[in-house]
């Protein structure tokens, strides 16, 4: 077909410049639609360049514009990557506050705060079912003159020691904390004095074998309890605090070693 | 010059843009109301310098926490500092953490990640980031 053409395109050329066919009535005719001829192939040349132009524009154009989308997602992804960190972050330092909060650095038992919390627990559910629970405040023995005579140090371990034995010697569902100083307070639900009595007397018994070396020597501590049933009634959790520190006080004035029970 | 200070507050960063020493500083944690508001004045502080300083740029960051907003901006600005680079401007970036808190080093190394240009994570010494 292109040979044709171009076998055809010869041959009209040649007739157009052909001398002796200058005169013939068609030459002119035949000039003319060759000329228009001529014409319409390059315009539809230059149309089609254009439109290739503009279709390799476009295609640029859908090419930077999926790679601008590529980089945002990964850069979306990459966001919520790091905000989900963020976030775990701000958890694990919100369990280190709360634990900070709860707790006493030192021996790491509940600090005042959940102790006071469990107590109003306790004493609504005992209001609420009935059953007894028992509070025991327990002192170490002479502690400011362990304190004094061996060292902040020492009265720091002294008082890691026994927390270790009272948590471990408590029952599962007892609370111990520290009170305060060397204070301690422990919770005991679900029991009556006379069990609490026992409990304690098994706590004290522990931290009485413990041995604490300072250089050469051995130090031995001893602690006091008192301990006060919760009497219902609306008595208030400090009331119920007053008379097991007035049951320790007794203990204390009976020579230490020893625990009592609040009236 | 134009230098550009927003004084910090509980939930946006001190931010300090010092420009005759090339220096911009961001300080502290960043949860603002309007993220787009405050980081994009930072963003245009950051372009105007790279524009017309004509100086390096250090970034120096205290950052602690971040929101999804903030980060989103940082990394923003980091894109900047990036293109910068690539046209030869001397760009760097310093992240100073507390060594009490690895993670915040952990979570810096994520926006190092596509950077090219130096970008130190860097534990402060405990007097200093007792301070």
């Amino acid at each position: 077909m292109s040979r044709d053409n171009g076998e055809l395109e010869e041959l009209i050329k040649r007739l157009l410049a052909d001398p002796d066919l200058r005169e013939h009535p068609l030459n002119f005719a035949l000039g003319q639609l060759w000329f228009q001829y001529r014409e319409l192939l390059n315009r539809m040349e230059r149309i089609t360049r254009m439109s290739d132009a503009y279709q390799s524009m476009a295609r640029q154009r859908e090419l930077s514009l999926a790679e601008r989308f590529d980089k945002q997602l990964r850069q979306l992804e990459k966001v919520a990557r790091i905000s989900d960190r963020y976030q775990h972050m701000m958890r694990e330092l919100n369990i280190a506050l709360k634990e900070a909060a709860t707790h006493d650095p030192l021996t790491a038992l509940a600090n005042r705060r959940p102790l006071i919390e469990r107590l109003k627990a306790e004493m609504e559910r005992s209001e609420r079912l009935g059953h007894s629970f028992c509070v025991a405040m327990l002192d170490i023995d002479r502690f400011k003159r362990i304190n004094d005579g061996h060292g902040h140090d020492v009265g720091d371990t002294v008082l890691i020691e026994t927390a270790r034995v009272m948590e471990a010697e408590v029952r599962e569902y007892d609370l111990c904390g520290r009170w305060g100083g060397e204070e301690f307070l422990i919770i005991l639900p679900e029991s009556t004095l006379a069990l609490a009595d026992d409990i304690v007397r098994r706590v004290r018994g522990c931290i009485s074998q413990l041995k604490v070396r300072v250089g050469d020597e051995v130090l031995s501590i001893t602690v006091s309890a008192g301990l006060a049933q919760y009497r219902g009634d609306g008595e208030s959790y400090s009331e119920l605090l007053n008379r097991a520190d007035a049951a320790l006080l007794q203990a204390k004035r009976d020579g230490r070693d020893s625990q009592q029970l609040a009236v | 010059m134009s230098n550009f200070s927003i004084p910090g507050s509980q939930s946006t960063p001190a931010i300090d843009g010092d420009w005759d020493h090339g220096t911009l500083s961001m300080q502290g944690d960043s949860y603002p109301e309007n993220s787009y508001e405050l980081f994009q004045q930072v963003f245009s502080w950051v372009e105007r310098f790279l524009l017309e300083a004509g100086r390096p740029l250090t970034l120096e960051l205290r950052l602690l926490y971040l929101n999804t907003s903030s980060i989103k901006a940082m990394m923003d600005i980091l894109d900047l500092l990036e293109e910068a680079h690539h046209d030869g401007k001397p760009v760097a970036v310093n992240w100073r953490y507390d060594p009490r808190n690895e993670r915040v080093a952990e979570l810096a190394e994520e926006f190092k990640e596509d950077c090219t240009f130096p970008f130190a994570i860097v534990a402060l010494d405990s007097a200093a980031s007792a301070s």
